[in-house]
């Protein structure tokens, strides 16, 4: 309280004063009366009364929701960042484009260039203070970065990450928490003039303005002044109870009483604060002038000025009826009502009253939109940290959650899922199909999207993490895997037989797997079978490496699952999630570096201590050679293969890697894609497994170049690292040629496995390359 | 009477309530301990970095970075380099310097969002994790580094002088000397694989 230095006296200079001392007086002293006797008679319920005023008042202290953040988004010369995206982010952040940027939190866009107030913001490499400049863009990318003051250049500018998610207290409450050193004089000293003038004098209760109130409402025939005190609505707000009992009445003002034996004015004030009800969004109800002021002007409660805060004094009296958004006429004159009175009280000269009532109400026309939209995400945070914290404390402690989300990629994520399906619907394909989507960084692992629903705003199952479901082809790359690994045996054009083939099962069933055209294909190279997707080919090259082994594989590659080693396992009869489709997927996009997936970078106190940190962590695969063989592989399967509908669908895009899967009988449909910077998982289906006339190429891909076409790509880099090499090789016979030989591929291969035959054309040829050798030696 | 309800008499007890936002802070505490504790044990969170001891700076000095330029001399490879990575990696190396080694890696992981294959990134975190003790980090981002970087000069003497303080101290003592061999030869073999 030490900041309000204006203090208002307990009298009212304008209200009336019908009696004199005598009658105050006797009033005064048989309630005080009433009261020793009620407290002397009913001690028990005065103690339990006091256990439960002080709990709660303890209590509330600690339900701060945790707050979510964003990834912040970095901005550098280079940096692939369209004008939408950058607008969408700032948007999402909460950033308010104005005609003239002159605070933090303020944008203006004007000939492809913004301009932008960053607003400071505690990171967990340090704070970072509020900066204002001017970002140019060209051709999807950040072309110059310069201060707005003095128009230095600038190398990197982070902005404050966009708060996409509260972890709520039980109750459904949102609330911002201020201290009271930090609200604007002008609410401190203007709720004590409207609300309480007595309130640093009473005890809790103010006989004195029950009194006046109930001779105002007298003469005016109706309650148009209440006389309880902070205290007293303090007391209702923790126990927000509508009912007007005389019996409810007695107990809060006993509990006011207690509370102010127990804690002193400024604690009480601060409480008051942060605790009283100032408007309802949806189902939750926005406590304390922090949230309101969010939740109204949108902004931080000390920018507040002064005809906001007398809104939102005037609020205190009935959020609800004086609703600014719904009666803005009735909030006006509520609000008026609030600056006359602190005009009346001193608190404001005349000439600042008078051009406060003039000024408009200010409140934005629409709440930002609660930080659940992201919940899908949000949950995937939840259970990356339920494994530290106990769920209470994610929603007491007010833990600040850094993040990987990027708002932008999440907003195309979803609509690529649900703009996606709507279409196969129009295509004839079921309404009721559903989707999840997994977006991530290849390289450092963090979850930049992920999708749990066709309508991602609503809340419920969320398939990208619980949905398992059978997997089908989009397994068998580890299978070619596998067989590249081993060298002496196999390389990419190694011939393989996609016959008919028949297994005995432990039951003593038969399995005999077909292709998905019924076709045999006869001999077949890896290369092709893989392509191709053949069923054969695959279930007889899984049997050649053994079943285990395929097991251990997926194990190696994160998946922790318990999967049975069944020779069906190589055809993808193992059910698994799109998020664990991801990792796996991940350690292949990054060249064998597997990371392990993350959600949360770190995590601070409410203060920006720094309670936790969650490092990248690297484990290379072994035989990394063999990944980046098999990537050329896979993005063989977009280029001819199942995924050859792709580069139609996404325009020109540099190699991209890419498998389709199809369950048995239509009932999923999988993608998985990867480029140098991203990997995404789509999968469709029906949430009752059942038939849904949905193949990988014609749902799930479908999806994911809705996704991609909207992203900034690099192409997957097929660059060969140590141990592996590409070679000229003829595509009929696999035998080394020379470049201009005819029918000559280039075939990377990996050390050890590379052909050692050699085609006529290319024996020739060698022998004149010798030659020309010594020749240009001479010649230098 | 009326002391019943005023402050006076109850004074005391109001000494005994800390302020509002005291308790928060102190009620913090254990549980920040705790958490962090619990954190360690999963081994997938670190608290927030301690200097780094100067023997573990000094390895890093004297076992990688010193006779790496000196085995460079004559092969040098400048990548060119975008000045926010940069930017980043000189503060990277200023924290590393303070010997705050949590901050540097922070640092870096931002500077690998950016530019994720970068070799000079990834050493420098291979080499921060060195200084944390962290041997098998920093084993896997040398060989990352190695991987995606020019595999001769300087680089490539740093990344495999790095696997072999890490070898090293992970008992792998042959591995390490093989390390040690690749190191030398950064200077006079030809980048395969290309």
């Amino acid at each position: 309280m030490s900041k309000s230095k204006k203090r208002t006296s307990g009298r009212r200079a304008k209200a009336p004063r019908p009696a004199g001392r005598g009658w105050f007086g006797r009033v005064w002293r048989l309630a005080l009366l009433l009261a020793g006797v009620a407290l002397g008679l009913m001690l028990p319920w005065v103690l339990y009364l006091n256990h439960q005023v002080t709990t709660e008042f303890e209590g509330r202290k600690w339900d701060l929701p945790s707050r979510v953040y964003a990834r912040a988004l970095e901005l550098y010369p280079g940096a692939a960042v369209s004008p939408g995206d950058l607008e969408t982010e700032l948007e999402i952040s909460g950033y308010r484009k104005v005609d003239r940027v002159a605070l933090p939190g303020q944008y203006r866009v004007a000939g492809g260039r913004f301009e932008i107030y960053r607003r400071a913001f505690v990171f967990p490499d340090g704070g970072q203070d509020a900066k204002h400049f001017s970002v140019a863009l060209a051709g999807g990318k950040v072309s110059g970065l310069r201060e707005v003051e003095g128009g230095a250049e600038i190398s990197l500018a982070r902005l404050d990450p966009a708060e996409i998610a509260s972890i709520y207290p039980l109750a459904k409450e949102d609330r911002t928490l201020v201290r009271i050193q930090d609200a604007p004089p002008l609410l401190i000293t203007g709720l004590q003039a409207v609300e309480d003038r007595n309130f640093k004098h009473h005890p809790g209760l103010d006989l004195r303005g029950i009194a006046r109130a109930a001779l105002v409402n007298l003469k005016a025939g109706r309650a148009v002044q209440g006389g309880s005190t902070l205290t007293q609505q303090l007391v209702k707000n923790f126990f927000l109870s509508h009912e007007r009992t005389l019996w409810r009445k007695l107990n809060e003002a006993v509990m006011a009483l207690l509370l102010e034996a127990h804690y002193d004015k400024a604690e009480i004030l601060e409480a008051y604060l942060n605790e009283v009800f100032l408007g309802q969004q949806g189902a939750y109800a926005v406590h304390g002038f922090g949230r309101a002021s969010q939740f109204y002007f949108d902004q931080p409660l000390e920018r507040l000025q002064t005809p906001q805060v007398a809104l939102l004094i005037g609020l205190v009296r009935g959020a609800s009826y004086y609703n600014p958004r719904r009666h803005p006429e009735r909030a006006k004159r509520r609000r008026n009502e609030v600056l006359a009175a602190l005009e009346e009280t001193g608190l404001l000269s005349a000439a600042q009253a008078r051009s406060a009532s003039a000024a408009p109400l200010g409140v934005t026309a629409r709440p930002r939109a609660r930080g659940s939209r992201y919940h899908a995400f949000v949950q995937l945070v939840r259970g990356q940290l339920s494994q530290v914290y106990r769920e209470e404390d994610l929603k007491t402690e007010g833990l600040r959650i850094f993040t990987t989300l990027s708002p932008v990629d999440q907003e195309k994520a979803q609509a690529a899922v649900s703009a996606g399906l709507d279409d196969l619907a129009q295509r004839g394909l079921s309404p009721s199909l559903q989707g999840a989507l997994v977006l991530a960084d290849s390289s450092t692992g963090e979850i930049l999207a992920l999708v749990g629903d066709r309508y991602p705003n609503r809340a419920g199952f969320n398939r990208a993490l619980h949905a398992r479901r059978q997997v089908g082809s989009i397994i068998k790359p580890l299978v070619y895997l596998l067989a590249l690994e081993h060298t002496t045996d196999y390389n990419l054009l190694t011939r393989i037989d996609d016959s008919p083939v028949s297994l005995r099962l432990p039951n003593g069933s038969d399995w005999t797997p077909a292709n998905y055209d019924l076709k045999d294909h006869g001999e077949v190279s890896l290369l092709e079978a893989l392509v191709h997707s053949y069923n054969q080919a695959t279930v007889r090259l899984g049997l050649q490496l053994g079943a285990n082994n395929l097991v251990n594989k997926l194990v190696q590659l994160g998946v922790t699952t318990d999967v049975a080693a069944l020779p069906s396992v190589f055809l993808g009869a193992v059910e698994l999630t799109p998020l664990e489709v991801t990792q796996i997927y991940q350690s292949l996009a990054a060249g064998g570096f597997s990371v392990p997936l993350r959600s949360v970078t770190a995590v601070q106190t409410t203060q920006g201590d720094e309670l936790l940190r969650y490092p990248m962590r690297m484990l290379p695969q072994a035989r990394r050679e063999a990944i980046s063989v098999l990537t050329y592989a896979l993005t063989r399967v977009v280029t001819e293969g199942t995924a050859r509908a792709l580069p139609a669908l996404l325009g020109e895009t540099g190699p991209i890697a890419g498998k389709t899967g199809t369950t048995n009988d239509r009932r999923d449909s999988w993608f998985v894609g990867y480029t140098a910077n991203r990997v995404a998982v789509t999968w469709v289906g029906e949430d009752d497994n059942r038939p849904a006339g949905v193949t990988g190429a014609n749902a799930a891909m479908q999806l994911w170049a809705g996704l991609f076409r909207k992203l900034s790509i690099e192409p997957v880099d097929l660059r060969m690292p140590d141990g592996a090499f590409w070679l000229w090789v003829d595509a009929h016979s696999g035998k080394l040629t020379g470049e201009h030989c005819e029918a000559a591929v280039q075939m990377p291969f990996i050390d050890g496995s590379e052909p050692t035959e050699m085609t006529a054309c290319l024996a020739e040829n060698q022998d004149q390359n010798e030659k020309s050798f010594w020749k240009k030696l001479f010649e230098n | 009477m009326k002391n019943l309800f005023g402050k006076s008499c109850l004074k005391t007890r109001l000494h005994l309530t800390p302020a509002y936002w005291g308790k928060l802070r102190a009620g913090l505490l254990p549980a920040v301990f705790a958490l962090v504790l619990l954190g360690l044990l999963a081994g997938c969170a670190s608290g927030p970095g301690l200097p780094a001891p100067v023997e573990e700076r000094e390895e890093v000095e004297t076992r990688v970075r010193t006779p790496a330029s000196q085995d460079s001399a004559g092969v040098q490879v400048f990548p060119l380099q975008n000045p926010a990575v940069r930017e980043l990696l000189t503060g990277a190396s200023t924290a590393e310097s303070q010997g705050d080694l949590g901050q540097a890696a922070v640092l870096l992981e931002r500077a690998m969002r950016i530019q994720p294959r970068d070799p000079e990134i990834l050493q420098s975190m291979a080499e921060v994790q060195l200084q944390m003790k962290d041997y098998e980090q920093a084993l896997n981002f040398a060989v990352r580094s190695y991987d995606s970087g020019p595999r001769v000069g300087e680089i490539c003497s740093r990344n495999w002088r790095t696997i072999g303080v890490a070898r090293d101290n992970l008992g792998d003592r042959s591995g390490s000397l093989e390390a040690q061999e690749r190191a030398r030869a950064c200077m006079n073999t030809k980048p395969a694989g290309f």
